[in-house]
């Protein structure tokens, strides 16, 4: 690019070097049609064809606005005058005329007639890129067309002049003329870029189209004049062909902006509603964009009411999120700008018949034109900044889930526009705050699950992985919660090489909760156990530790028992647990010794309510241990399982291995509940005597 | 789901008596809970649960009596328990609670009972 503009510029120099020699070798000559008079011709085309192309480089490299580009013009206007007049001023001999034919008294006019007639190619080219940008501004199919015609009959003009004497005019180029001019009219309508300024460069455009186009005026009357200085003849001297161009782009450049002034004038009325609406859109636009990437309500509140106090230009504006049932969410104020909370108490005070309760109920658009003497807010104290008043609730799902109000210190000071970008800002927040409460129920939701994943997993690891197995005793045991985490417990601990202790319990409540006391449970079992081997003492201790810290209302129902396997001995203590299913050769029962919950009494009353069973299994003896979950299971009917059909079962089958009586227990009461009735944690701890 | 209500009544003597019925498990507990709160709050210490037409009670409903047994007896009061079947009875029973609460047949021999204190 850079070696493209050198070699141009190289170019054009050399080319209106050659003219200049040209020019002075034949300083007294009328060249008519010769040679040489050919070469300067080609000579000029191509140096203005050098120089076309290098400012087109050139202004690519810097792309402007509307405005920028009418202030560019309007100086380069200012520049050209300027150095047009400079040259004018220079003590010359100038030309003498005749017969049509420029003949120059010295070598000085020479070569000063070039340089002012590279000034003027310079600028007239530099004006039609610049005037060519603002006419095809949101171009229309015929706009390139039209300028297409104005520029070719520009250069038609221009050109048909190139074979002339240097004052001669020719039918022909006069045609042109009036065709280019016609055309210059007709593209001067093209003025769609005014429209879409925003004011504040509508004033610019119109301060720089002013100086603009008296800019060309004066050029159109200094080189139109008839008695003109000697620059004019300088310009017609190298070129008729670019004495013409140069003014008819000064026509096209007067009339345009001529044009663009008066325009711009007219518009300028519109300018400031043009504004509103663009800024609307834009802050609408911005405003949903928000909505996608931010979930904080706080922020977009803020945003919200920022924005509508820039748009409405409202004197206060706040936001308040109205508490809706089963939302998680913060509710009240949200944000307020140039106003305090004591003020919006104030002016949304007398509960009945609040501004909140009227958007409430109507869920409309509330506009109060006068506060002052409005029946619904005049009962209000006087405050500057509310003199009117526009109310907007936040509609989700015909539910008002918020309230935008915004005031003016005048009365009537809003209007059906502000009604219309009120509305579309709560439209975009009814959005948002409805989207974050999804997101936060979504977290809510997968915080709870982790939760319980947790309480769960933690629970699996406090129930054994597996049960011991001795010669003499068959241990068995299964426990299925009823929700995701439940209450129920079973362990056993090795106590010595002769004894096992059993411990089953149920812990009230269920969940999480639940599953604390659990852990308790057995970090309480497996440290006690071992040390007090009586599962009376066992109780009485176990009651110590979890009255202290167990919440009031809530137990832990516990069978704990000592099984001696090489004796068969089953010692057996119960803190308000299901009684123990006992069968044997000759006789079925519950086992029931007295005994109180865990953690419901401290002390003495525990200590003196609770019993010790003791009996010794033979061979063939079965022990069921359970919670509630089996006996309390219901039938689709809604009848209990209850201990009968418990004890029938197991009796059924007792001659069968403790898996398969604990298999025979669970399909038993699966069957009855139908399979859906599991409403309770189930577990069951089977010891068999070999 | 299964469905539970609290009815208060009251007695001679500053007695009250809460008749519950139907099905007291861990989603039916908040509302005896209120009920429990609400004679704390007036000071009603004494207390006779009339449990007639209670079908069933689970381990979450035993935990509100003992939630509000220490308040009421704090109050010089009672809780008072009458006319369970015997089904219900046997889950008090299970986890002890003849041994911490009056339980009696009938709700006038409670009555009786306080007109004693």
């Amino acid at each position: 690019m850079r070696l493209r503009k050198i070699l141009l510029l190289l170019g054009a120099f050399i080319l209106s070097a050659v003219v200049f020699f040209i020019n002075a070798a034949t300083k007294s000559v009328d060249l008519e049609s010769s040679f040489l008079q050919q070469v300067r011709t080609v000579c000029i085309l191509l140096s203005y064809l050098a120089i076309y192309l290098f400012i087109i480089i050139i202004k690519k490299e810097k792309q402007r606005g509307i405005v920028q580009s009418i202030g560019a013009v309007a100086l380069f206007t200012g520049i050209f005058l300027a150095s047009y007049l400079i040259i004018s001023l220079l003590p010359l001999n100038g030309f003498k005329t005749r017969d049509l034919t420029l003949f120059p008294q010295d070598y000085q006019t020479i070569f000063f007639s070039s340089i002012i007639s590279l000034i003027s190619g310079v600028f007239a080219i530099v004006v039609l890129l610049f005037i060519k940008d603002l006419i095809l501004y949101k171009r229309k199919k015929t706009t390139l067309r039209n300028f297409l015609i104005l520029v070719g009959s520009l250069l038609a003009a221009s050109l048909s002049q190139l074979m002339n004497k240097p004052l001669e005019e020719t039918v022909i180029s006069k045609i042109f003329t009036v065709i280019a001019i016609l055309m210059i009219i007709v593209n001067s309508f093209r003025l769609a870029w005014i429209a879409y300024l925003p004011r504040r460069e509508k004033i610019y455009s119109l301060l720089y189209s002013l100086l603009a186009f008296f800019g060309f005026l004066v050029i159109l009357i200094i080189i139109s004049s008839e008695e003109g200085g000697w620059t004019e003849k300088g310009i017609h001297y190298y070129s008729s062909a670019l004495f013409t161009f140069l003014q008819l782009t000064s026509t096209l450049g007067a009339v345009y902006f001529g044009m663009s002034f008066s325009s711009t004038l007219f518009h300028l009325p519109t300018a400031e509603a043009f504004d509103r609406k663009q800024t609307e859109i834009s802050s609408l636009h911005n405003l949903s964009r928000l909505i996608n990437q931010v979930f904080d309500l706080k922020d977009l509140a803020e945003t919200a009411t920022k924005m509508t106090t820039e748009v409405i230009q409202a004197a206060s504006v706040w936001l308040e999120i109205i508490p809706t049932e089963g939302s998680f969410h913060k509710s009240g104020l949200m944000s307020y700008r140039n106003i305090s909370v004591e003020e919006i108490e104030t002016i949304l005070s007398g509960d009945e018949k609040s501004i909140r309760k009227i958007i409430c109920q109507t869920k409309k658009v509330l506009m109060i034109d006068d506060v002052g003497a409005d029946k619904r807010t005049k009962h209000l104290p006087k405050m500057k900044k509310v003199g009117s008043m526009l109310v907007v609730p936040l509609l989700s799902h015909q539910n008002v889930i918020g309230i935008l109000y915004a005031t003016k210190e005048i009365e009537y000071g809003f209007d059906q526009d502000d009604v219309d970008i009120l509305s579309g800002f709560a439209d975009q927040v009814a959005i948002a705050i409805e989207n974050a409460r999804l997101i936060e129920k979504s977290f809510e939701k997968e915080r709870l699950q982790r939760e319980l994943m947790l309480a769960q997993e933690m629970q699996k690891r406090l129930l054994p992985q597996q049960l011991p197995q001795f010669p003499t005793a068959d241990l068995k045991a299964v426990s299925s919660p009823a929700l995701e985490v439940g209450g129920d417990y079973y362990d056993y601990v090795q106590i010595s090489d002769d004894l096992v202790g059993i411990v089953i319990g149920d812990v009230s409540g269920k969940g999480v909760g639940a599953a604390f006391y659990m852990a308790e449970v057995k970090g309480i079992f497996q440290s006690l156990a071992k040390i007090f081997r009586s599962p009376r003492e066992f109780m009485i201790k176990a009651n110590e530790s979890l009255v202290t810290s167990i919440d009031k209302g809530s137990f832990i129902s516990l069978i704990y028992s000592t099984l001696n396997v090489q004796t068969g001995e089953l010692i057996i203590a119960r803190a308000g647990h299901c009684p123990i299913l006992y069968i044997s050769d000759s006789k079925q029962e519950y086992l029931k010794p007295d005994g109180l919950g865990l953690g419901l009494k401290t002390g003495k009353i525990f200590e003196e309510n609770i019993q010790e069973k003791k009996i010794m299994m033979k061979s063939g003896d079965v022990c069921v241990f359970y919670t509630d979950g089996v006996t309390e299971s219901r039938s689709p009917s809604g009848e209990e399982f209850g201990y009968e059909r418990l004890m029938d079962v197991v009796s059924t089958n007792k001659k069968k291995t403790s898996e398969e009586i604990k298999e025979a227990i669970i399909q038993t009461v699966w069957n009855y509940t139908d399979a859906k009735g599991y409403h309770d944690d189930l577990t069951i701890f089977v010891v068999k005597w070999l | 789901m299964s469905d539970f209500k609290v009815h208060i009544r009251e007695r001679a003597n500053n007695i009250y008596v809460l008749e519950l019925k139907g099905y007291l498990d861990a989603h039916t507990t908040p509302t005896l809970e209120e009920a429990f709160q609400k004679m704390l709050n007036e000071k009603k210490f004494r207390i006779i649960v009339n449990c007639k037409e209670m079908s069933y009670i689970s381990s979450a409903g035993l935990g509100v009596f003992m939630a509000f047994i220490e308040d009421v007896r704090a109050g010089n009061g009672d809780i008072k328990l009458s006319d369970m079947s015997p089904k219900v009875f046997n889950i008090f029973d299970l986890l002890g609670f003849p041994m911490l609460y009056d339980i009696v047949k009938l709700e006038e021999e409670a009555a009786k009972k306080f007109d004693a204190q």
